[in-house]
C-alpha cells in the first residue's frame, strides 16, 4: 500500500499517529525496565494504533518498531510477523468495539497472549531450534535443563510469559483510549467507534466523508 | 567530540558545508546506498565462505572499515556489548543445551558438547556479523541521510518522515518519560519496592505520557501542512548529497562484482 492510499484510506492524523505508536513501544519496554518489572510491554503502541486507526497501520507500527530493534539485535526480526499480526488484530478488534469495553479490552489478552506464545514458540524453534536470545531463551534453557525437551521447554515458557505480558498491555491501552479527547477522536479512522460508545453521536457527514474521515485537516 | 558525529575539518556542526553532507572522510562520504551494499557484501561473503573463519573475518572487516572512516573506538566498545550481551548468551545457550553425541564435560544438569559447542560459535558469529553490518551502518550513515537519499530515490516523502519522526518521537518520549516518573514519585508514588508496589506506578507514569504525545500528533500534522508537507509538488531539503565520485562508483560495483562471483563459484563447488 503507497503512503497516498494510505492517507486516502486512513487519513493524514494516521501518518502523524505511526511514529508515536513506534515510540510509544519504545517507551513502554524502557519503563518496564526502569521499574524492574518482569514483562516486555513493548506492543502497546502497535495494539494502541491499530485500536484507533486500523489493521494496517497497526501493523506498520508493529514492523517498523521491529526493524529498529532488529538494529541491534538481529534474531528479534524473525518475530516481525508476530508484531504485524498484533497491529491486523487490534484493528479488527477495534472496529468491534472491544476496546470501549474493560471486560472485553481485559478478555482480548487471551488472543494476544496465545499467538505471541505460541506462534513466538514455532517461531523460535523453526528459525533458532529452539533456542533464540532475551530473558525467553534463559527460561528455556533453564526448562530444559531440568530434562524438559526443547519443544515443550518453548511452549511452557513463552505462552504464560505472553499472558503475563499482554494483560497489562491491553490495560495501559485502554487506559489511553479512555484519555484521549473527543476532538482527537474525531479526526481518526475507528474514533467513531469510540465516540459512540461514550454517548457522542458523530453528525451524518462524519460517516459520508469516507474516505479519510478526520484525515482532512 | 563524539566520533560518530560529524567533524570533519570546516563541516559545520552537522556534517554540512553548506548544506551538502561531509565529513572530511572517504568512507563516510560514502553515498548511503553505497555503504549498504558494501557492508552487504561484506556479510554474503562471510556467510558464503567456510565456517567460522569466514564470520570471524567478517567481523574483523567490519572492525577494519570502522577504523577507516574514524568511528573505530565508539563502534568496538558497542560492538563488544553487543558481542557479551548477544553474541556469547547465543554461544552459551547452545553449548550448554543443544544436542549433541561427543560430551565435553558434564557440570549438574548441564553436558555441553563439542557438537553444541560447534553450532553456539557458529550461531552466535552469524548474528554477530548481522549486528556488524547493521550497527557499523548506522554509525556510518546518519538516519537524515539515509532518508534524503531514498527520498531522491522516489520514496515518498511521508514515509521518510514516518521513519525519521519515529526516531526523534523515541527520544522525546524516553525524556517525557523520565520527566513524569520524577514528578510522580515527588507526588508520592513509589517506584521502588516489591514487584505489585512497582507494577502499580506503571499505569500513573504511563499514561500521562502517552496521551500528550497523542494530543500533540493534531498540532504536528498543522504545522506540517502549514508548511505544504502533503502538497504535490516537489519537495526542497536543508541537506544535500555529494555528487558520487567516479572511484566511488567503481570500487561499489567491483566490490558487488567480486562477492556475487564467490557466491556463483560456491554454490557451484558445493
Amino acid at each position: 500500500m503507497s503512503t497516498q492510499s494510505l492517507i486516502s484510506r486512513y487519513g493524514r492524523l494516521t501518518i502523524f499517529m505511526i511514529p508515536i505508536g513506534i515510540a510509544i513501544n519504545f517507551v513502554g519496554g524502557q519503563l518496564a525496565l526502569l521499574l524492574k518489572l518482569p514483562v516486555y510491554l513493548d506492543s502497546i503502541g502497535t495494539i494502541l494504533v491499530g485500536a484507533l486507526c486500523g489493521g494496517i497501520p497497526g501493523a506498520l507500527v508493529g514492523l517498523i518498531s521491529n526493524g529498529i530493534n532488529s538494529i541491534t539485535s538481529p534474531p528479534t526480526l524473525a518475530f516481525g510477523v508476530l508484531s504485524v499480526i498484533f497491529g491486523l488484530l487490534a484493528g479488527w478488534l477495534g472496529k468491534r468495539g472491544v476496546f470501549t469495553v474493560f471486560w472485553k479490552t481485559l478478555a482480548s489478552a487471551i488472543p494476544f497472549a496465545l499467538i505471541g506464545g505460541v506462534l513466538g514458540a514455532l517461531i523460535t524453534l523453526w528459525v533458532f531450534g529452539g533456542l533464540a536470545v532475551g530473558g525467553g531463551a534463559l527460561v528455556v534453557g533453564a526448562l530444559m535443563a531440568t530434562g524438559m525437551d526443547v519443544t515443550t521447554a518453548n511452549f511452557v515458557a513463552q505462552v504464560p510469559m505472553d499472558f503475563l505480558d499482554k494483560v497489562p498491555t491491553v490495560l495501559a491501552v485502554f487506559v489511553v483510549l479512555r484519555g484521549i479527547p473527543r476532538r482527537i477522536y474525531a479526526k481518526l479512522p475507528l474514533g467513531e467507534v469510540y465516540l459512540r460508545a461514550r454517548g457522542v453521536t458523530p453528525a451524518p457527514a462524519f460517516t459520508a466523508s469516507r474516505p479519510a474521515p478526520g484525515g482532512q485537516m | 567530540m563524539n566520533p560518530l558525529l560529524p567533524g570533519g575539518a570546516g563541516a559545520t556542526s552537522d556534517g554540512t558545508f553548506g548544506g551538502v553532507v561531509s565529513y572530511g572522510n572517504r568512507v563516510r562520504d560514502m553515498h548511503p546506498l553505497n555503504v549498504a551494499v558494501v557492508l552487504a557484501c561484506i556479510s554474503l561473503l562471510a556467510l558464503v565462505t567456510p565456517r567460522p573463519v569466514g564470520l570471524v573475518a567478517g567481523c574483523v572487516a567490519f572492525l577494519g572499515l570502522a577504523v577507516a572512516a574514524g568511528v573505530g573506538v565508539p563502534f568496538a566498545r558497542l560492538y563488544a556489548k553487543l558481542l557479551l550481551g548477544v553474541g556469547l548468551v547465543l554461544f552459551v545457550l547452545r553449548a550448554a543445551f543443544a544436542d549433541g553425541n561427543q560430551v565435553l564435560f558434564e557440570w549438574g544438569p548441564l553436558a555441553p558438547t563439542r557438537e553444541g559447542v560447534r553450532d553456539g560459535t557458529d550461531f552466535a558469529l552469524t548474528v554477530m556479523v548481522l549486528c556488524g553490518a547493521l550497527t557499523l551502518y548506522f554509525a556510518l550513515v546518519p538516519m537524515k541521510t539515509l532518508m534524503l537519499a531514498l527520498e531522491l530515490r522516489g520514496m515518498p516523502p511521508q514515509a521518510t518522515y514516518i521513519l525519521l519522526a519515529s526516531f526523534q518521537a523515541i527520544s522525546d518520549l524516553s525524556r517525557s518519560a523520565r520527566v513524569v516518573m520524577d514528578a510522580q514519585r515527588s507526588r508520592g508514588i513509589e517506584t521502588e519496592g516489591n514487584l505489585w508496589v512497582r507494577a502499580k506506578a506503571f499505569l500513573p507514569v504511563l499514561a500521562p505520557v502517552f496521551i500528550t504525545a497523542l494530543n500533540q500528533t493534531e498540532e504536528r500534522a498543522v504545522a506540517l501542512d502549514a508548511r505544504a508537507f502533503n502538497s504535490g509538488i516537489p519537495h526542497t531539503h536543508l541537506l544535500q548529497l555529494r555528487p558520487t565520485p567516479t572511484w566511488e562508483r567503481a570500487a561499489t560495483t567491483l566490490v558487488a562484482a567480486g562477492c556475487l562471483a564467490t557466491i556463483g563459484v560456491r554454490l557451484l563447488w558445493t
